[in-house]
């Protein structure tokens, strides 16, 4: 009895998997797009809505994998070359970490876009161009807006270990502010406990009455802030990294100054297009260097009309 | 007579405040069943404690092989050649039978790094061992813990006797168990006896201490009520000692009562 | 099924019946389970060479560290601090190479030696406080997972420790740890070798050595074993340093990989490779286990995530798949234990003495 209802679900089993194998299984292209972060998070899913989108334009497969973990990250994309896709769109958040893996898809003939991260590095590992903003240069143009607020006190807020972008944001604030730049690692709850990171950015606020500044690097992050500042009662400028339909609101509601936005959509969106016309057109786009998609400023002046769309999922 | 295997001169034990034992003085002679018999607190297990090395008396002589001894472990005593078996057993349940029979005395064989368990030497051991006492296991990697408590406590005594054991320490071994299993434990204790062991048995069992014992020492309140030899002794008379009042008489049907429920605990 | 011999106190036991009783089977239906399940969904690249050698990539890594752990689960203890030590070792000789200049190799050397000591330390902690050792490593694990930033941040600026690949003797180190091979037509790595290696010894070391079965004893009654004349300390101790060796080996592989060293590598890791001992049949408690039962939870894991990228979907799932897949492996070696109990103990005995492990009563 038992042996026969597990042969009976095994079947089900079965047949579920043959017709989703059957779904997918079209004659068009089949691309690779692997981040280094969950892509359900509320800046990678704009991305990958992007990605999405644009294979269903082109009529392509695409498999939509990420990890934290850059071991994982090395394993999802060999195990794409393993697959034989036409070409792997790969953020480079660790490059030395995938410079192999990366390595092996250019030997094996796939055309690589980097996006996000990567500008670095994306010639020397043979990519035909990176879709993202520089990181440096957007931390930099935060700096000069905090430098016209007149603020004095920066706290960079860190939510993620070894992401050497956030680094090199943090990098480019202190590059160009005038006033004091400090970095405050909440990594340790990070975007997994915002309740945890809020009550850590607020603890830092009663502490050091000096800060009057802060820029997030992450969205939520940036909403654990805001709500950080009234918890502690006190009246920081808030500025963040990415866009979503909160900080918006946020925006509009004058609680947080700015964000930068770099228009995660495009860095999903792009390399899928460029990936398809390289294979069907052998088009390469950028010339040898990177296609930016930021940075872009939303301020009160503008945020209004980006709301319908971020809430669409498409900023 | 031949001398004793084990002396006790003046034994105390004295734990803060609490004296546990007082002055007791006795012998466990090899071939022979030594009784030790008490209700529960009567330091009993004081006694084996420290006979068997987990406590060292806080007066008094241990005479072991006639030297004086003072063990700082069970395991020097084990080594030595006083074995315990003790009532929540010294088996791992999840464990075979041949694993358990040799835990802690492994039979090697090979060299160097390929030094290994000689598996087939335990498995046919163990069989003979226990087929020496009667016991036919159906496999002896038959976790121990699918056994009755009789078969266990029989496998615990089979494996004392084979490692070597000079004297034998049973801790209320028949106390969980049911007349019939109590039986076969019982057996193997008089096989031990025959096979020139100094068996010491605790027990609050008067009947079962009866039936194997050559020797019966009472403990009362820390200090030695009585001591009888087999020869010509009524069964009667034990009962009535370790229940240890003149009252009994008159309370003797409740203490029949009380025997029966013994057997239970 | 069970026939009676000529001797009515011994019962044969059917060949079936001994191999269901094993602690990992349960894994082993499992693996082949959930191999045919993503066989027939991604016919095409899954069911070949190249898709094993797919598999058998994260599974190596993780079936090293599940045999170290399923050890020390046998041997009745957890080492929650397993994970951040993969990351701390490959730190370790990142900074000393790197950043203090000292010869890669005698670096390589003072991690191991360094990873042997936390070892020590989990483990004479957990023997002297006879605290549970879930807390003991927390606590390590805590501690490292803040020294491994705050260290390498202090020393790098940064939060990784990169150029690992310019120390000289780079290349022969990647090929003693974790390079690619050919083999029949796909790419293999040499932490495969390891792995397979690492798991014959250990499960000679557990099943024919004396050594294993103290483990088992320190596992299933630690008094009992004492009581024995089994080292129970040294043992606990012995498998707390194992699994740290372990870890330090996972820690080489992964920074020779990726060519540096992260500060958050190997965190959340722990759990992964106690999920993988219990899908291969070891016991929470102790006791009971398999080390091959846990290479084989780790085929599992491979399986598992290969199985899922190739079918194309979201790997939003495949923490809901791997629930299912614990739950599934937990049920399965449940009813197989209970199944091997029955081996040995029949329901219905030909003898009139049924083997219980309860007293009887008189009446």
């Amino acid at each position: 009895m038992k042996t026969r209802i597990l042969i009976f679900s095994l079947l089900v089993m079965a047949f579920f998997g043959l017709s989703v194998s059957a779904v997918m299984a079209q004659d068009g292209l089949s691309f690779c797009y692997v981040i280094h972060s969950d892509p359900a998070g509320s800046f990678w899913n704009v991305a990958t809505a992007g990605a999405q989108a644009a294979a269903a334009q082109v009529g392509a497969d695409l498999t939509a994998v990420g990890s934290l973990d850059p071991v994982q990250q090395a394993q999802f994309i060999e195990d794409c070359i393993a697959q034989g896709v036409d070409g792997l769109a790969v953020s480079l958040a660790n490059p030395d970490a995938l410079r192999d893996a990366v390595g092996h898809a250019v030997e094996a003939g796939i055309p690589v876009v980097t996006l996000n991260s990567g500008v670095d590095v994306f010639r020397e590992l043979g990519a035909i161009t990176h879709v993202g903003q520089t990181e440096f240069v957007a931390g930099q143009g935060s700096g000069l807006r905090f430098n016209d607020m007149g603020v004095s006190h920066v706290l960079c807020v860190i939510h993620e270990e070894g992401n050497i972008g956030l680094e090199q944001r943090c990098d480019g604030v202190a590059d160009s502010f005038s006033g004091t730049v400090d970095r405050f690692n909440v990594a340790s709850t990070g975007v997994n406990d915002l309740a945890g990171t809020t009550s850590t950015i607020q603890d830092k606020l009663t502490a050091d009455s000096s800060i009057d500044a802060i820029i997030t690097l992450n969205p939520d992050v940036g909403v654990a802030a805001r709500d950080a500042i009234a918890a502690a009662g006190s009246s920081q400028v808030l500025a963040t990294f990415d866009l979503s339909p909160t900080i918006l609101q946020a925006i509009v509601d004058g609680q947080v100054a700015f964000a930068i936005d770099q228009q995660q959509y495009l860095q999903g969106y792009l390399p899928i297009i460029f990936l398809n016309l390289y294979n069907v057109n052998a088009n390469t786009v950028g010339g040898g260097l990177p296609v930016l998609t930021g940075p872009g400023f939303v301020d009160a002046s503008n945020a209004a009309s980006v709301i319908a769309l971020s809430a669409a999922g498409t900023r | 007579m031949n001398e004793p295997i084990i002396q006790l001169k003046h034994i105390s034990k004295q734990f803060g405040t609490v004296i546990a034992l007082r002055g007791i003085s006795t012998e466990i002679y090899a071939g022979e069943v030594t009784c030790l018999l008490g209700d529960n607190g009567a330091g009993k297990s004081t006694l084996i404690k420290i006979l068997s090395g987990f406590h060292r008396p806080t007066e008094g002589e241990y005479l072991f092989q006639g030297k004086p001894t003072s063990f700082a472990s069970p395991r020097e005593a084990l080594a030595a050649g006083i074995a315990t078996v003790y009532q929540d057993l010294a088996m791992v349940p999840l464990m075979s039978i041949w694993r358990n029979f040799f835990l802690g005395s492994e039979p090697e064989i090979g060299r160097g790094p390929f030094r290994r368990y000689d598996i087939a030497f335990a498995k046919r051991t163990v069989k003979e061992e226990l087929g020496k006492m009667g016991i036919f296991i159906r496999d002896p990697e038959q976790p121990v813990g699918t056994m009755s408590g009789g078969e266990r406590q029989s496998l615990a005594i089979a494996r004392a006797v084979y490692h070597g054991a000079k004297v034998l320490i049973l801790d209320e071994p028949t106390a969980a168990l049911g007349v019939k299993q109590a039986g076969v434990v019982l057996k193997y204790v008089v096989q031990a006896k025959a096979r020139g062991l100094g068996v010491i048995f605790i027990s609050h069992n008067p009947h079962h201490a009866f039936v194997v014992g050559d020797r019966f020492v009472i403990l009362r309140r820390g200090r030695i009520y009585g001591a009888w030899h087999k020869e010509g002794l009524d069964r009667d008379v034990l009962v009535r000692a370790m229940s240890g009042s003149e009252e009994l008489d008159a309370l003797k049907h409740e203490l029949d009562e009380f025997a029966r429920r013994d057997v239970q605990k | 099924m069970l026939a009676k011999t000529d001797d009515d106190r011994r019962i044969s036991v059917g060949l079936f019946r001994k191999v269901v009783a094993s602690p990992e089977i349960g894994a082993l239906v499992g693996a082949a389970v959930v191999f045919v399940f993503f066989s027939l969904i991604s016919p095409d690249v899954f069911p070949n060479i190249v898709g094993l050698s797919r598999v058998l990539d994260p599974a190596a890594t993780l079936g090293i560290m599940a045999v170290a752990v399923g050890l020390l689960m046998i041997g009745g203890e957890f080492d929650l601090s397993s994970g951040v030590m993969t990351g701390t070792t490959g730190l370790l000789v990142g900074l000393l190479a790197v950043h203090a200049g000292i010869n890669l190799w005698v670096a390589i050397v003072t991690s191991f030696a360094f990873a042997m000591l936390v070892g020590f330390v989990n483990g004479y902690m957990v023997v002297k406080t006879k605290l549970p050792s879930f807390i003991i490593t927390l606590a390590t694990f805590f501690v490292f997972r803040g020294v491994n930033v705050g260290v390498t941040r202090l020393v790098t600026n940064q939060v990784r420790v990169a150029g690992i690949d310019t120390i000289p003797g780079f290349e022969l180190a990647r090929t003693l740890f974790d390079t690619e091979f050919q083999f029949a037509g796909a790419t293999f790595r040499t932490s495969l070798i390891w792995w397979i290696v690492i798991a014959l010894i250990a499960s000679w070391i557990l099943l024919r050595t004396k050594v294993g079965s103290w483990i088992f004893a320190v596992g299933g009654n630690p008094d009992a074993a004492r009581a024995s004349g089994v080292p129970v300390k040294a043992v606990k101790i012995g498998l707390f340093m194992t699994t740290a060796g372990a870890a330090w080996l996972v820690g080489m592989m992964t920074a020779f990989r990726l060519r540096s060293a992260l500060s958050s590598q190997g965190v959340g890791q722990e759990f992964v490779f106690i999920i993988a001992a219990v899908i291969g049949g070891c016991r929470l408690t102790g006791g009971y286990g398999s080390v091959i039962g846990a290479s084989i939870g780790a085929m599992i894991f491979g399986i598992t995530r290969v199985g899922i990228t190739f079918a194309g979907w979201d790997t939003d799932w495949f923490f809901s798949f791997l629930g299912i897949m614990l739950l599934v492996a937990v049920l399965l070696n449940t009813y197989t234990q209970k199944k091997a109990a029955e081996v040995h103990t029949p329901k219905a005995p030909p003898e009139p003495e049924p083997a219980r492990s309860h007293p009887e009563t008189p009446s």
